[in-house]
């Protein structure tokens, strides 16, 4: 973190900070030392300002009176809203990255926002549109932390309503699972947060994302590739051609906000399948899978 | 610290009173503005005045986004209220009917100043009393279905309202409330259903609704009647377009003073009026002003009204403005029902629902 970065931290309990990522700013407010830390470990190359403002209004806020000498709790109020139950306050910083994907898929998007990891080579996206669970994160961090690729998100796919152009939003990768220990394994030097157990009761982790490409999270990228991924345990690595229409009503199935922009998110889900090769693909095993993914992929 | 789940609509307040101060807001008021005025309903109003009053291109990109967010989301909003309109009016065209819109459907089909960008694809209609059975059974063959209801609410609506439960259609899932009058049975006041439709005037898309007078009418009858703060903020600003669009018309004051007082809905176009004028500056003609003065309620209840409102529509962040919230709240229910009925449903709905 830099040192001006470091610096506005101190307006954290108090106004709030101004994070910005890539096109959008979330303000964020805390008391809590899980969040600062969170900050401190996560969002280094980030920007964040001592600014009272943000698109999206993020605050953690700890238990009152003599409750927080007793499994202390953090509640997650997000543009006015209390989305969720409380959670131990030991769950603070991974509450304010789930209080931002709460924003980013509830709160009206200047962008169509479709469930997807999206990572970016030779200047052109691949969009993996897929449900929880489907191993989508877990493919996302072996592609951006093998270096071949740049991330954009592992939760969000943000496309421009004008020109279908995917947006960055570089945030820490969330590992569930079994991922866990694979990414912790394949990668040993990854910068991943303390272990804890989600709303769901799933194991999870967060992991840091390369600074390259928080260092490059307001370039855009044209669509390239949309890919729907599934782990299978124990499978062979299957990569089969999607035709571009089922492609469209799968993404249009994972998406947000489609209905908020009416035909034009229909006319930009089209620009995006007729600019990409649409696949699915089933894998168990990510050294067979990234080399034929590079192949499929090159220019 | 945060205050868990309240909003303060002060600065959306400001700008309605004062359109003019738009051009002058920076980027992160015009940003927060943006969001109460989606909280409030009002996405509709703020952009028509951001097209007058703020050059778009000027603002930063990540503003701009915003600006063009909204504009197609009201586009798509405004979209599927007509496409609502026309199934509802397809539907009712099996048994022979045009029903008369209410509120935002109206206002939309008629093209009138508070009918776009209104964020949910929800509709009013009024039909005939008699007729409410076929309409109900057009309705219900053309894929709307009541929501799961206790035996309770069911007999609630049935008895003693002035529409049937809501319909909600099977795959849109949007709302359709079927009235057959503008106040529940129980209510102090009854405006005459017949008169308002036979009163009712036809749209240039073909869409029939309310007259000038009686949508005015109808509007202030409806004003600080769904206990909600928001709302009352939109209703207080759908008046005030619908007063300065209707103005122009020389007819237009005489026949409203002529109709509240035919119709009984003197005391609510009293409110509705003095607080349109108070909190937005809504022009009234010297004449029809001093008529509709002279509805006011005792004074004592004027003022007390007056701070509640007030307090209320402001949403300022302290316990009094919940306290006027709820005693708005209360009021609206006063006035639906007689005591010993509201007494009756207060119990049920605290204890045995």
């Amino acid at each position: 973190m830099n040192e001006e970065s470091g610096h506005a931290l101190h307006a954290l309990s108090s106004d709030g900070v101004q994070l910005e990522i890539g096109s959008v700013l979330v303000r964020i407010r805390s008391s809590l030392p899980g969040v600062s830390e969170h900050l401190k470990r996560f969002y280094t190359g980030f920007s964040i300002r001592p600014l009272p403002f943000g698109h999206y209004d993020v605050s953690i806020v700890g238990t009152p009176g003599l409750r927080r000498f007793i499994r202390p709790q953090a509640t997650l109020v997000a543009n006015s809203r209390v989305p969720f139950l409380p959670l131990p306050s030991a769950l603070a910083g991974p509450l304010m990255e789930w209080g931002i994907n709460w924003c980013f898929g509830q709160c009206g998007q200047t962008s169509l926002a479709v469930h997807a990891a999206v990572v970016e080579r030779a200047g052109r996206t691949m969009i993996m549109p897929a449900q929880s669970g489907s191993g989508k994160s877990t493919l996302c961090a072996a592609l951006v932390y093998s270096g071949q690729w740049r991330l954009f998100s592992d939760e969000f796919a943000l496309i421009d309503t004008r020109t279908a152009a995917l947006s960055p939003s570089p945030r820490p990768i969330s590992l569930k699972e079994r991922a866990v220990d694979i990414i912790k394994a394949r990668y040993p030097d990854v910068v991943v947060g303390p272990e804890g157990r989600d709303v769901e009761k799933q194991r999870f982790v967060h992991a840091k994302p390369p600074a390259t490409s928080v260092a490059r999270a307001k370039e855009t990228a044209p669509p390239g590739w949309v890919v729907f991924p599934k782990y299978v345990p124990g499978a062979r690595t299957t990569i089969e051609r999607v035709a571009r229409a089922q492609a469209l009503v799968r993404l249009a199935d994972e998406s947000f906000n489609y209905n908020q922009f009416g035909r034009v998110g229909y006319d930009r889900l089209v620009d995006i399948v007729r600019a990409s090769d649409c696949y699915s693909l089933e894998y168990s095993d990510l050294d067979d899978l990234l080399p034929r993914l590079a192949a499929l992929t090159a220019a | 610290m945060a205050t868990i789940g309240k909003t303060d609509y002060t600065p959306l307040v400001r700008l309605l009173r004062t359109p003019t101060l738009l051009s002058g807001l920076t980027a992160e008021e015009l940003s927060h503005v943006i969001d109460l005025a989606y909280l409030a309903r009002l996405s509709g109003w703020l952009l028509g005045n951001i097209d007058v009053r703020v050059d778009v291109s000027r603002l930063p990109p990540w503003l701009s986004n915003r600006v063009l967010a909204m504009r197609l989301t009201v586009t798509e909003w405004d979209r599927s209220l007509r496409w609502e309109i026309d199934r509802v009016t397809r539907a009712l065209s099996d048994v022979d009917m045009t029903a008369v819109l209410l509120k935002g459907g109206a206002y939309l089909a008629a093209g009138l100043p508070p009918g776009s960008g209104r964020r949910v694809a929800d509709l009013d209609i009024m039909v005939p009393e008699a007729r409410l059975a076929d309409a109900e059974r057009a309705l219900l063959a053309h894929g709307w279905q009541y929501q799961v209801l206790t035996d309770y609410d069911a007999t609630y609506y049935r008895q003693w309202m002035h529409e049937l439960p809501p319909l909600q259609h099977t795959e849109r899932k949007s709302i359709l409330d079927l009235h057959h009058a503008i106040l529940p049975k129980t209510s102090r006041l009854h405006p005459d259903p017949a008169r308002l439709l036979a009163h009712a005037v036809t749209t240039s898309s073909g869409s029939r609704v309310l007259s000038p007078a009686h949508m005015v009418l109808h509007a202030a009858a409806h004003l600080f009647h769904d206990g909600e703060i928001a709302g009352a903020i939109r209703d207080l600003v759908d008046l005030d377009g619908l007063l300065r669009h209707f103005s122009t018309d020389a007819e237009f004051w005489p026949t409203l003073i002529r109709e509240a007082q035919v119709l009984q809905l003197t005391r609510p176009a009293f409110y509705a009026i003095h607080h349109a004028r108070k909190m937005l500056n809504t022009p009234i003609p010297a004449e029809a002003l001093h008529q509709i003065e002279a509805w006011a309620p005792p004074k004592p209840v004027g003022w007390l009204m007056d701070g509640l409102i007030e307090r209320a529509v402001q949403g300022e962040d302290r316990p009094s403005a919940s306290f006027s919230a709820f005693a708005l709240y209360a009021r609206s229910h006063w006035l639906k029902m007689p005591p010993f009925m509201l007494g009756r449903h207060l119990f049920r709905k605290a204890f045995l629902s």
